[in-house]
């Protein structure tokens, strides 16, 4: 290890962040990381919090994914207080998940990966931007637009606000439906189905055209991993079902329930980094895991909706079970972001919606633990409560977390290729394209959207050697 | 770039990142805020590496790490005006929290305790050194205006854009959550406190009159009151009243034991135990500024430690 390349830190992503690149004299990289550089501590911070609370309180670990963590930990406590929310509440928590992911599938697409489609890697870095996007592509840009503040409009009708939301309770929703709520609601369903179907075909196009300008991407991204997502019945689910793994030949593993997580999963924490690594303990080893859109797509049979399953057999036809080409993320975004306003538009067309919303749920002396599945992946809740209510342990897997094994392996491949092929100012925006493919989010497994200055430092012997800085 | 412009730079540190979306939460709105406003700096938005000289500044976030405290040092030399945008920036916000124990009791569980985690190390090469305390920001840098909020409603948060591009003060109410929930208080014969997993109160009457702990009465009204109008009890994240921070015998327990205590026939004292065992909750939003943290009537670590200690 004679040369270390730092990029501090990597932006457009939700996170502080930054990459280290461990070379040996002939230029290979030896080990790529991606560090983050940020740690609230949750888990301790938690502990002596009344466990009432924890819906409102654990949406405040990410305000970009602030539904996942409010939902999942409601379903953390009714699995403690051993209760089924009624039917109405379940489909109002979907609905609400289902405007939170139209935010936040349009955030990542448009907002934080749309400049790279619409100029590709080598634009203008003045420009490439969503405000330079509006301006070269007023339609897709401002339609994009739209739609996430329709997500995000839905999410804030049900969940009583749009970030940070409140109303999933131990036992189901706090309130029912006004009539005004419902017809708002089926306004903003209705819009979103329309956009989202003028928007699928011209972000397919513009993704593909990328893709064939940079040959490299689809070429060599394709890291072999495991694949961690939900299902129901072998459909595509994120708001709940079994975890279903599949290995890197495509062989998918019996179902397990989020209850038997510890069994099935491995932390580790990495010597430069404040997010941990997590393994799949499976087949007598420690695998190696993605999860996130791709990998829920790689794991399901099929979508539950017309739209979202026909884009659905096109992505298994083109590219195969398991799909191990991490830029097709973008794709398979795209399928989640097309069934999450179909399932928008069968939610409120339920005859179950307006019924009652909530049930006693007593947890108090009890051990919840459930899982949902966040717009970047699996995520895990577990608290341990006292008998006067209060929380005595708390644990966690989130979903950034879990692919923090496989970003490294993929910018080790990343920079192996763009290393000795191209210039300092591709090898930073393919360095920085790889890991938002990922889309991680750090705000979830510690801490920060970033863009911010870029910063290049080789050394060799502890020296530094060249420093390349882009402002 | 244009001269009449307000100039604008943000800037993110230890938080969820929700007031940075909460801003482009203001959806329609946001292109007139753009028509004046030349965002410069911004996470997400903008690809502007430095510190450029802005008019105004909005920093989200505490101080968290030395990096948190380098960027806000160099966000208040580039901006004339800075706002301290959310209840992180003002107060320090919920992990705020983590002052009732030390980093090494945050690492040590994070890293050692927690049951998934097979290493037993603690992460410490080449990553930025986490500080001591969560700081809010004005203890670090001068701060010229406040916006509390968990996040901010996007009404605040218009008017205060829209203000400082019109060059006036913004108008900031000084109103509790009350003023905005329907809900309608009521002396009441409840003789004890309810938590919430034990009952499910009713749509139109005051969380209080039923026995409930609602802190709506003790916080600054900077959402609009989505809790109570929804059946959720106010949690307190837009930070207290100045009422509560400008006297240095009110606190959040006093203030809310004293109202409870004349709607029920519970006692005042006994609600303000029943708070302080449950401290952790009641003051997650707040605990880590000096303005709560100094008071004579404040003992939150000793609370806090004595009901981990199981007292």
């Amino acid at each position: 290890m004679s040369k270390t390349i730092k990029i501090d830190p990597v932006t457009r992503i939700e996170g502080h962040a930054r990459i280290l690149l461990d070379c040996d004299d002939a230029g290979n990289v030896n080990e790529a990381n991606f560090c983050v550089n940020e740690l609230r501590g949750f888990e301790r911070i938690l502990v002596g919090m009344e466990a009432v609370t924890m819906p409102q309180v654990t949406a405040r670990i990410c305000g970009v994914c602030p539904t996942a963590h409010h939902l999942v930990a409601a379903k953390a406590l009714d699995n403690a207080a051993g209760v089924e929310p009624p039917p109405a509440a379940k489909l109002l928590r979907e609905f609400m998940y289902m405007g939170h992911y139209i935010h936040s599938h349009s955030l990542s697409l448009f907002v934080l990966a749309g400049p790279d489609l619409v100029f590709g890697l080598d634009g203008n870095l003045a420009t490439q931007n969503i405000v330079g996007m509006v301006e070269a592509d007023p339609d897709l840009s401002k339609k994009g637009l739209r739609l996430r503040s329709l997500g995000q409009k839905i999410n804030e009708t049900i969940g009583g606000r749009g970030i940070h939301p409140v109303t999933a309770v131990a036992g189901g929703i706090s309130f029912s439906l006004s009539d005004g709520q419902f017809k708002r609601l089926q306004e903003l369903t209705g819009e979103a189905v329309e956009l989202v179907s003028e928007l699928a075909g011209k972000t397919k196009t513009l993704l593909f055209n990328l893709l064939d300008k940079n040959p490299v991407l689809l070429d060599k991204l394709n890291s072999e991993s495991w694949y961690l997502g939900t299902v129901q019945g072998g459909k595509l689910n994120v708001y709940d079902g079994g975890l279903r793994a599949m290995d890197n030949s495509g062989a998918t593993q019996p179902e397990f329930p989020a209850t038997a997580y510890k069994d099935m999963m491995s932390e580790r924490a990495v010597k430069n980094s404040y997010a941990k690594e997590v393994y799949l303990n499976m087949n007598g080893g420690e695998q190696m895991y993605r999860v996130g859109p791709l990998a829920r797509i790689n794991v399901a049979d099929s979508m539950e909706t017309p739209l979202a399953q026909q884009e659905f057999e096109k992505f298994k036809n083109d590219f195969g079970t398991p799909c191990h080409n991490a830029v097709l993320q973008m794709y398979a975004k795209l399928i989640e972001l097309v069934y999450c306003c179909e399932k928008a538009n069968e939610i409120i067309n339920h005859p179950d919606l307006r019924g009652e919303t909530r049930v006693p749920a007593d947890f108090k002396g009890s051990r919840g633990i459930a899982h949902i599945e966040a717009p970047r992946g699996t995520l895990i809740h577990e608290y341990d409560i006292d008998d006067r209510g209060i929380i005595r342990a708390a644990n966690m897997i989130i979903a950034t977390q879990q692919n923090t094994a496989a970003i490294n392996h993929s910018l080790k491949e990343g920079a192996n290729n763009l290393l000795a092929e191209t210039g300092d100012e591709t090898l930073l925006n393919g360095l920085e394209f790889v890991v938002r493919c990922y889309d991680p989010c750090l705000a979830c497994s510690t801490h920060a959207i970033g863009r911010m200055a870029l910063d290049v430092e080789i050394t060799r012997k502890g020296q530094t050697i060249r420093r390349v800085r882009r402002k | 770039m244009s001269g009449d412009k307000v100039r604008l730079n943000t800037e993110w540190l230890c938080d969820c990142g929700g007031c940075h979306v909460a801003i482009v939460d203001l959806h329609e709105k946001i292109l007139q805020v753009v028509e004046n406003i030349e965002i410069q700096k911004c996470p997400v938005l903008t690809d502007v590496k430095d510190y450029p000289e802005a008019d105004v500044g909005i920093l989200t976030g505490s101080i968290r790490t030395e990096h948190d405290r380098h960027a806000a040092e160099e966000m208040r030399k580039k901006c004339k005006t800075i706002i301290a945008f959310g209840t992180c920036a003002v107060y320090g916000g919920l992990h705020g929290a983590g002052l009732a124990h030390t980093s090494e009791e945050i690492m040590d569980y994070v890293y050692k305790t927690t049951p998934t985690t097979k290493t037993d190390f603690i992460p410490d090469s080449d990553i930025t050194g986490l500080e001591h305390v969560v700081t809010p920001i004005d203890e670090v840098i001068d701060v010229d205006l406040y916006l509390p909020g968990c996040p901010p409603h996007a009404h605040f948060i218009f008017e205060s854009l829209s203000a400082l591009v019109e060059g006036r003060t913004p108008k900031a109410g000084q109103d509790t959550v009350c003023a905005g929930c329907k809900r309608t208080m009521k002396k009441t014969e409840v003789a004890e406190i309810v938590n919430s997993q034990d009952g499910i109160a009713e749509d139109d009457v005051c969380f209080l009159s039923q026995g409930y702990i609602c802190l709506g009465s003790v916080t600054l009204d900077r959402c609009l009151a989505p809790c109570p109008n929804h059946g959720i009890m106010c949690t307190g994240c837009a930070g207290p009243t100045m009422q509560i921070l400008s006297e240095p015998n009110h606190d959040i327990r006093t203030e809310v034991s004293e109202r409870m205590a004349r709607l029920t026939k519970i006692d005042k004292d006994t609600i303000i135990s029943h708070m302080e065992k449950s401290a952790k909750t009641h003051y997650a939003y707040a605990m880590a500024t000096k303005m709560i943290g100094n008071k004579p009537t404040f003992l939150i670590q000793q609370w806090i430690a004595d009901v981990e200690a199981g007292k």
